[in-house]
């Protein structure tokens, strides 16, 4: 197994690691890096559980080779709080007034799904959101809920920004 | 009286695990790293039935970083609890059975080992089709079981259960009831396998220090782990701590699996932490699932719409062995002989094959569901012979509070003695009633045979079903104990595994101290720490455990008021505790709750749950069983050119007692219909007829439901009934899976409704619905 030395800028911060070439990045995100906030469920592309962002765009990082995230923005489900206050992401807000969870695997991944898809589509209609989450498996069935809450963090997020 | 008004009750408060869960701060059993620990991986085998006649370790054994492998030759020979399921045995007895286990310094070092295992087998004759499997000279399943039809054994003690294996329910004189009906429908219908599919595969990690084991496991039976851990390890119940509160959903299945036992003995075998996290496709075939039901059904009515008798004779293939054995069918007997109807006359009859397949294990809805779908089914077409509106005949049948009614326990343990109905289920015919005015129901029912639309090949229709579950009513005590402040921390051993158990409790506390939400806090699942729980199944959390810590709270309220009288110069009986603090009733007196528990720093509250038999009807002294009650109406569209069936609208009505946290209410309706619409529509096991091998393990071809395939939220409408419940704390109680059971039948008539023709098979899958419309155009 050859390892290679890689920079991986996780959440603002660089991290200087040698990972196996094979290592996926959920690995190394959970077992480098300590971030066990990106869960896995499948860990085969399909239910969308390990969802991070780079460069603001949603990925499957049991997918994808932890060597190919180097000179990459990655976001995870920690980095989404506020840094300096602990305030948590409106979209997180939102899951946790209305209980858009219940076991909570799935939660990082739909809530770093909804926030890259409120940027591109920050007024969305009900179908909307449904299409844009539907990579996202929930076993527990919430997805009424979860609807719900994304609209309603958008509309947080817009009466934040107005 | 019970009091009407509440302050915390009813309010759909933050739920105590909400802001770690939204952060990525939830800690569940994989997350969990211990310094020094070992990663297990397992070897499985590829035949359905197999002798392993050569299996060499030895190279597994040399490679660096390899710390210990177990085969069936350096295990224990017999898991002592069960019957067939056995530590690692020379016979594997389905595919994917654990022939080896490795321990080792990285997972990636583990799975490594395995591929230099060398194993050689000699595959034996194996059964995959139950009703092949009960014919004379078929291959046994389990050689030295000697039959594969499931008999009593010492270990598993059915007393009801008949010499041959059957177990038979019969109430009234069923010939009867059919010789006095005008009309009789019957038929075969299956009722498809499921698999659980946790989010979170099946983990474990545990750990020694001198003899006392730990353990953290991903289940939501700890005092069963810690049961079979102690058995099979032979070592006080006493010495091993169970800890559960890392849980994830298992919708049933989170029961105890080999899986503990075996990490637990190579923990001690090594003297370093192990962990066991299966993968997504260990997790399909290496754990017990819902099973497969093949129904004959027999219905009589009267013109009038009165039911005569219903007969069901029921297979269960149990796979290769099973956690839940008779307890899980008698549900389905009771579901089929049917609790949701007044009936004078009925029989069920049913047995257990066993065959080399996957095993059978609980979920949600824990029979009911499979018995339902079958009976509603058959229902369905009762009142269509009778020419009678679906909905009526359902109105005029369906139990109500007074009717006799008996619990999964007397069916399988007996004395058969009828109980009564509690006023729980005199839900139903308001719920039928209310999601009739919500779906629309008159406007858009036209009559038997006149789908609601019909464009092209797409033909719209309209069904309904009821369904029922039971809440169970188990031993389990609890502690609350108020802490200086005047706050209170929750000491019980039940499970939070997403359906908010944590939270639903804390409001109970706060509402019975009269103390905020925010001030209570919730320990669980740890049977080192916290009194004895099963744990969270049978929709058992609210009536069971929680109904315990409410009397753990009634306890400490009590002590409350002993310390606070003489401060308020009252007696006990004039105060009451709101407000975070002590009132003499009816007045401004009051000493804050923090005041008395900064100088009394002992008052602790315990509460056991009292025995099943103490809940009796005050009108006729019967012993009451607790049922929740569920009408679903189902609006649906068939594709007859594809046979995809995509569901229009739902109006789903339930009866869940005094709610507690409404929005919590909500989701686990939710997840029942989600759950239920999977089981019907989409999941499909696929397993090789020859081989037993399952041909979908993974997410990808074995298929859950998404956002898109339910209808938004303005076609998805919740009923709620808030009927107290004579159980629960409060008036609550369990009524989560009721929600799997009525979804599935009600598509299967709204597919009638749609496109005249019956469905004879509880999966509706494209393919099958294909078939079915096939079949019945060959017939025509």
């Amino acid at each position: 197994m050859s390892r290679q030395e890689i920079v991986l800028n996780v959440n603002g911060f660089d991290y200087e690691l040698k990972v196996d070439v094979m290592a996926t990045l959920v690995d190394v995100l959970r077992d480098e890096l300590g971030l066990t906030g990106t869960k896995i469920m499948c860990n085969e592309g399909v239910c969308g559980a390990c969802t991070v962002l780079l460069d603001g765009t949603p990925a499957l990082s049991c997918m994808m080779p932890a060597i190919n995230g180097e000179g990459k923005k990655i976001e995870t489900i920690e980095g989404l709080a506020n840094p300096n206050t602990g305030d948590l992401h409106p979209i997180q807000e939102a899951f946790v007034e209305r209980s858009g969870m219940q076991c909570g695997v799935c939660t990082p991944g739909m809530i770093l799904t909804a926030k890259a898809f409120l940027e591109e589509n920050p007024d969305p209609t009900e179908d909307d959101v449904r299409e844009a989450l539907s990579g996202n498996l929930c076993r527990c069935g919430n997805y009424n809920r979860i609807t719900e809450c994304v609209l309603m963090s958008a509309e947080n997020i817009e009466s934040r920004n107005s | 009286m019970m009091t009407e008004t509440f302050s915390v009750l009813g309010k759909s408060h933050v739920r105590k695990d909400a802001i770690e869960k939204a952060k990525g701060d939830a800690k569940f059993v994989p997350d969990i790293q211990l310094p020094k620990m070992l990663h297990a991986k397992y070897l499985r085998s590829p035949h359905a039935h197999a002798r392993i006649k050569k299996i060499d370790t030895s190279k597994a054994e040399a490679l660096p970083g390899v710390k210990c492998v177990l085969t069936h030759k350096n295990v224990p020979k017999k898991h002592p609890m069960r019957k067939l399921e056995f530590w690692m045995d020379e016979t594997v007895h389905h595919p994917g059975e654990e022939v080896a286990a490795v321990a080792a310094l990285t997972p990636q070092i583990a799975e490594e080992a395995l591929k230099l295992i060398d194993m050689e087998y000699e595959v034996l004759p194996a059964i995959i089709d139950p009703e092949e499997a009960i014919k004379p000279g078929a291959p046994l399943a389990h050689q030295d079981y000697g039959s594969n039809i499931w008999n009593n054994t010492p270990i598993v003690n059915v007393p009801r259960l008949d010499e041959d294996g059957w177990l038979r329910l019969e109430v009234g004189d069923v010939e009867k009831g059919f010789s006095e009906a005008d009309v009789i429908v019957e038929g075969n219908l299956n009722t498809p396998m499921q698999y659980n599919c946790s989010p979170m595969p099946r983990s474990a990690i545990c750990e020694w220090a001198g003899d006392k084991l730990t353990c953290w496991a991903d289940t939501q039976l700890p005092l069963y782990l810690l049961r079979d851990l102690s058995a099979s390890l032979e070592m006080p119940q006493s010495n091993i701590r169970v800890i559960a509160s890392h849980a994830v959903g298992g919708y049933g299945g989170k029961s105890p699996e080999k899986t503990a036992s075996l990490t637990a003995l190579m923990a001690k075998r090594t003297g370093r932490p192990v962990k066991s996290v299966f993968s997504r496709a260990e997790d399909f075939i290496g754990t017990h699932h819902r099973i497969e039901y093949r129904n004959y059904n027999k219905i009589g009515v009267k013109k009038d719409g009165t039911i005569t008798a219903i007969y069901s004779k029921i297979l269960a293939n149990w796979g290769s062995d099973t956690v839940v054995h008779y307890v899980c069918q008698s549900s389905v007997i009771l579901g089929a002989c049917s609790m949701l109807y007044k009936y004078q006359n009925a029989k069920a009859e049913t047995f257990g094959v066993l065959t080399n397949i996957l095993g059978y294990g609980a979920m949600n809805g824990f029979g009911d569901p499979e018995g339902i779908f079958s009976i509603e089914r058959f229902m369905d077409e009762a009142a269509e012979k009778i020419d009678m509106d679906p909905l009526e005949f359902r109105l005029q049948n369906c139990m109500r509070y007074g009717d006799r009614a008996m619990e999964y326990e007397q069916v399988m343990n007996g004395p058969v003695e009828w109980g009564i109905v509690g006023p729980d289920l005199d839900s139903f015919p308001e719920l039928i009633e209310e999601c009739a005015a919500k779906s629309q129901w008159k406007e858009k029912w036209k009559g038997w045979r006149t789908p609601m639309a019909v464009e092209g090949d797409k033909r719209r229709g309209i069904g309904v079903a009821i369904g029922m579950h039971h809440a169970s009513f188990w031993p389990a005590s609890a502690i609350v104990k108020m802490t200086q402040d005047g706050a209170a921390t929750v000491l019980s051993g039940a499970v939070e595994m997403g359906q908010g158990y944590g939270t639903a409790t804390a409001q109970v506390v706060a509402e019975c101290l009269g103390i905020k939400y925010e001030d209570v806090s919730v320990i669980l699942a740890d049977t080192g720490a916290a009194p004895a729980a099963i744990g969270n199944v049978a929709s058992s959390g609210t009536s069971s455990p929680m109904n315990a810590v409410k009397i753990a709270a009634e306890d400490a309220k009590r002590q409350l008021f002993e310390l606070a009288a003489p401060r308020l110069k009252a007696t006990p009986e004039d105060l009451e505790a709101r407000d975070c603090s002590i009132y003499v009733k009816g007045t401004s007196n009051a000493v804050p709750i923090a005041d008395i528990c900064f100088t009394n720093w002992q008052i602790t509250g315990t509460g056991n749950n009292p025995p099943y038999h103490a809940i009796r009807d005050p009108k006729t002294g019967k012993v009451i069983h607790a049922y929740a009650a569920a009408v679903t109406v189902v609006e649906i569209e068939v594709d007859t050119k594809t046979g995809k069936i995509e569901l229009l609208q739902i109006t789903s009505g339930h009866d869940t007692g005094r709610s507690i946290n409404p929005i919590m209410v909500e989701n686990q309706i939710d997840l029942g219909l989600v759950m239920a619409c999977g089981w019907v529509l989409m999941e499909e096991y696929k397993i090789d007829p020859k081989t037993g091998v399952l041909l979908n393990p993974n997410l990808l071809d074995y298929k859950l439901t998404t956002f898109l395939d339910m209808p938004d939220s303005e076609h998805f409408n919740r009923v709620v009934s808030e009927r107290p419940s004579a159980w629960g704390p409060f008036g609550a109680k369990g009524f989560s899976e009721t929600a799997m059971t009525a979804l599935g039948p009600a598509i299967a008539n709204a597919v009638y409704n749609a496109t005249g023709t019956r469905v004879y098979c509880g999966s509706m899958v494209p393919e099958n619905i294909l078939h079915e419309l096939e079949s019945r155009n060959k017939e025509a």
